[in-house]
């Protein structure tokens, strides 16, 4: 018995203790699973010589995970991770300076102006709409958060709770921002009451939207362009009024084990190959010239994004925090 | 007692085979226990008293004690947990109490049926409640009703299902010993069967008891997932650390949680009193025979049918979603479900079987030896270990896991090579469950007869004549059943391994997870199905061994609660 947990020991360790080799890169990335796929596999078409170990986590997890690695971190590049996240100062501080090739296309407010971050995409904010549940109640459906107030949708909403989703959070920052400060608590203050629950992750709602628990889901863009591509009763709702959105960060890590790949990696990102990739599925691109993809079209996003989006102030709304987040506890209580 | 034996007690001419025994069961699980479990409960300590300042104190455990939201949530836990283990306990009991003590029929379903909450990844569960009771579930459907699962009553629901299964298998394992000679004086002395149960078999019962609703309190206060799925609006502090680590990156605060959430195991004091009063099992005890008494058992059997009933039908749900085009607007069946082609594939199950296997051999070894040390040892470091081996149930998963990252990715060979292996998972896994396998293991051993052990040495026996012959013939059912039970818990536990897994290395929890956060429900449950029927395979293929075993060597391998 004992011999055979001592070979199963070495055989597990084994695998552990393989070192970095050249040509192979250890990538974070909290993108989708399928839109990682579809580039990864353009990635190995573009650099047949780099090998992309990658790790995939949810935004909040992945963003932990950094944090609890920074003492002896693993990764070498962060790839399509939330721009809120990624300027926490635990993770910026692990981020080495690179101005990839092509960042100077990108807007300013797309890149840092140390260089440790730009961001060639992003997602927005958005309702999953159940038609079929709210064609059941007989009401309309909803085109911004003002409309959200209407008594018809009692007990109907379900969005996140900012103190523990990202996407809550970038939802009740889009609003304040939007509205301002004394327009925008009463309007989160209007709403509560349809507000059916405060869910802890970012894309519950759209979830439940689609499993038709509720009838609308305050959720995000890509969450409710699969659950569209899944096949249910969905309808994808950018609020005319404060779509807030958020970037998807990519960043060289100051203790990449194999900077060069990394870098070729992160200038990839910009590139024609990844730019092609982009625009076949993103719904939010900013790298200029890049067309609308067919999902974004199929889910009803405006051709000029700009036109809907609220201009964020990320930084801002980073240092504004924990007011909110206390300030959002006093006023919906739950 | 013999004169010898009184020597041998007091530890006076214990030959050395004997100490160096003693030694090793002891030092062994104790390693175990310092560098997995302690060594990262320190950091996680040390990191709840570094303040956003810079300084070090307790100016974050000020600052969570301030929120005014906070108190609210610390009783929503406790009406929570103690809400749940109050069902589960009393259930819990009903159901034990048929199985070992009535000859209830379809005794394997109920088995069975008990340990699929146990085999399923909770995430699934949660899921096929809400397939179930949701407001457009199947029942709503079906009835027309307007059932709110949401907040409390589904928390505890699936809470429930989550704890019950663990205070059957200690209690289980409780009510497996017993002196039927007992029963039979009582009867002569005309004591009534409802007399006979609390004369004799509660008294019995009492740290089973205790220990199971322990347990089902502390597992459930400190889990967090069913919170976040069912819970609803209701808040519970389990939340209360995702929120503070996973939403707004705050770990200290979070770690300040996961201290707090230390406390219910305070309780673990009291239980130890109730363990040192040795259990009264007498040499050459008669085991008691199930009987049949119909106003007992229809009941009882009623009970446990009904639960097993609601057991079933919520991984039956599971199952069909698994066949469901597109739930619950395509309801046609398909197989696609199945074709999965996620990262790594299948991959992930092949390694959770690996390192479950680890996780349930190395944990029961671990365990077996700390019982064996923990019953020779005095009054006082008995009360150590017992306490140390119990606080591990009040680490929420969240934590464990990120303790365990910052412990060992660390640049030093060792511990630092461990990380990033299956072998790291698998000591999380039984770390993460360690004490209700360690609680399992004492109620088992307080039933070994100290003057059985006593003949043995006496005649001649040495250390392994003693656990051979007196010791594990009566402990192979309960070595057996906490063996299935960590090795169930390893091939579906998620909380802390997220943080474990690597590019190269996942698990099938993961994989059921990912699924579903790409939006595909019924893959998760399809995934989740093919999971439950891996463990099936591979604990039928065990039990077929051990059958072949007990034949070989003439005993009668004895049916399992647990499996």
């Amino acid at each position: 018995m004992k011999n055979t947990i001592s070979l199963l020991a070495g055989l597990a360790l084994g695998v552990a203790a393989l070192p970095a080799l050249a040509g192979e890169i250890t990538v974070y990335s909290a993108l989708e699973e399928d839109e990682i796929a579809a580039y990864l596999e353009r990635a190995a078409a573009d650099m047949p010589d780099v090998t992309v170990n990658l790790l995939r986590l949810s935004t909040g997890d992945l963003g932990a995970r950094l944090i609890a690695e920074a003492g002896n971190p693993q990764a070498d590049v962060i790839w399509g991770f939330a721009l809120t996240n990624m300027l926490n100062p635990a993770i910026y501080d692990q981020l080495a300076g690179y101005d990839a090739k092509g960042e100077d296309a990108l807007g300013a407010q797309f890149r840092d102006k140390d260089g440790r971050w730009f961001a060639p995409t992003g997602y927005v904010g958005a309702f999953c709409v159940n038609t079929e549940r709210l064609a059941q109640l007989g009401a309309p459906v909803p085109t911004s958060w003002e409309d959200l107030k209407n008594p018809a949708y009692k007990g109907e909403v379900v969005m996140p709770d900012p103190s523990s989703s990202g996407t809550g959070y970038l939802q009740i920052a889009a609003i304040l921002q939007g509205a301002g400060d004394e327009a925008g608590w009463q309007l989160i203050k209007d709403i509560d009451p349809n507000m059916a629950q405060y869910t802890t992750s970012g894309s519950r709602p759209c979830r439940m939207a689609q499993a038709g628990e509720f009838a609308i889901g305050a959720s995000l863009s890509y969450v409710a362009m699969q659950g569209i591509d899944e096949g249910y009763p969905i309808q994808m709702v950018i609020p005319s009024d404060y779509a807030g959105f958020e970037l998807e960060a990519n960043g060289l890590m100051a203790s990449a084990k194999n900077p060069d790949d990394a870098k070729r990696f992160l200038d990839w990102t910009l590139g024609e190959g990844a730019a092609e990739a982009y625009a076949a599925r993103k719904d939010l691109v900013t790298i200029p010239g890049v067309p609308r993809s067919p999902q974004a079209e199929k889910a009803g996003l405006p051709e000029d994004l700009s036109s809907v989006l609220f201009p964020m102030n990320f930084a801002a709304s980073g240092e504004a925090r924990d007011a909110i987040l206390t300030k959002w506890r006093e006023t919906v209580g739950r | 007692m013999s004169a010898a034996g009184k020597r041998v007690a007091r530890g006076l001419d214990t030959p050395f085979e004997e100490r160096l025994f003693q030694r090793v069961v002891l030092l062994v699980p104790l390693a175990g226990l310092a560098l997995f479990f302690l060594y990262p409960l320190a950091i996680v300590i040390w990191r709840s008293l570094l303040q956003r300042d810079g300084a070090v104190g307790f100016g974050n455990y000020r600052e969570i004690l301030a929120l005014d939201h906070l108190w609210r949530v610390v009783w929503n836990s406790m009406v929570m947990s103690g809400l749940t283990a109050l069902i589960c306990v009393s259930l819990g009991l009903v159901i034990a109490y048929a199985m070992s003590r009535s000859r209830i029929p379809l005794r394997w379903l109920v088995s069975l049926a008990l340990i699929l909450p146990l085999l399923a990844p909770s995430l699934v569960q949660a899921l096929g409640l809400i397939f179930m009771f949701g407001r457009n579930g199947l029942l709503n459907y079906l009835t027309g009703m307007q059932m709110q699962i949401y907040g409390l009553p589904g928390l505890v629901i699936a809470n429930s299902m989550y704890a019950l299964p663990q205070a059957v298998m200690i209690l289980a394992v409780a009510l497996r010993y017993a002196d039927r000679r007992q029963y039979d004086a009582a009867l002569v002395l005309g004591a009534s069967p409802w007399r006979r149960f609390v004369d004799i078999t509660l008294p019995s019962l009492r740290f089973g008891l205790l220990s199971a609703g322990f347990v089902c309190f502390t597992v459930t206060i400190t889990d967090f997932g069913n919170a976040a799925v069912i819970g609803g609006n209701y808040r519970v502090l389990a939340s209360e650390i995702y929120a503070q680590v996973v939403g707004q990156m705050n770990f200290n605060m979070g770690a300040v949680v996961g201290i707090l959430l230390l406390i219910p195991t305070l309780l673990a004091f009291y239980l130890e009193k109730v363990a040192a009063q040795r259990g009264g099992t007498q040499e050459g005890a008669i085991p008691v025979e199930p009987d049949r008494w119909a106003p007992r058992d229809i009941p009882l059997w009623a009970a446990s049918y009904l639960t097993a009933l609601f057991l079933i039908a919520i991984v039956a749900v599971v199952i069909f979603a698994s066949f469901v085009q597109l739930w619950p607007y395509k309801m046609s069946l398909t197989l696609k479900n199945y074709n999965i082609t996620t990262h790594g594939g299948y991959d992930p199950l092949w390694t959770s079987l690996y390192a479950s296997l680890i996780t349930a051999t190395f944990g029961t070894l671990m365990l077996f030896a700390l019982v064996l040390a923990q019953r020779k040892m005095s009054r006082g470091p008995a009360r150590l270990v017992y306490l140390l081996a119990i606080i591990p149930v009040g680490v929420p998963g969240l934590v464990l896991g990120l303790s365990y990252v910052l412990s060992f990715n660390v640049k030093p060979v060792f511990p630092g090579i461990l990380y990033g292996s299956a072998l790291l998972i698998a000591f999380c896994n039984f770390y993460h469950y360690h004490s209700q396998g360690f609680l399992t293991m004492v109620t088992g051993v307080r039933n070994v007869p100290r003057q059985l052990e006593e003949t043995v040495t006496t005649i001649g026996g040495g250390v392994w004549a003693n656990l051979r012959d007196a010791i594990i013939p009566i402990m192979v059912p309960t070595l057996i059943s906490v063996f299935f039970f960590l090795f169930m818990r390893g091939m579906v536990t998620l909380s802390a391994v997220i943080f474990l897994i690597t590019p190269k290395l996942s698990v099938g929890a993961v994989s059921v997870m990912r699924l579903d956060q790409a939006g595909s429900s019924t893959q998760a449950a399809a995934f989740s199905v093919l999971i439950m029927l891996t463990v099936l395979a591979a604990m039928g293929l065990m039990r077929l061994l051990l059958l072949a075993q007990a034949r070989y060597n003439g005993r009668p391998g004895k049916g399992e609660i647990a499996a």
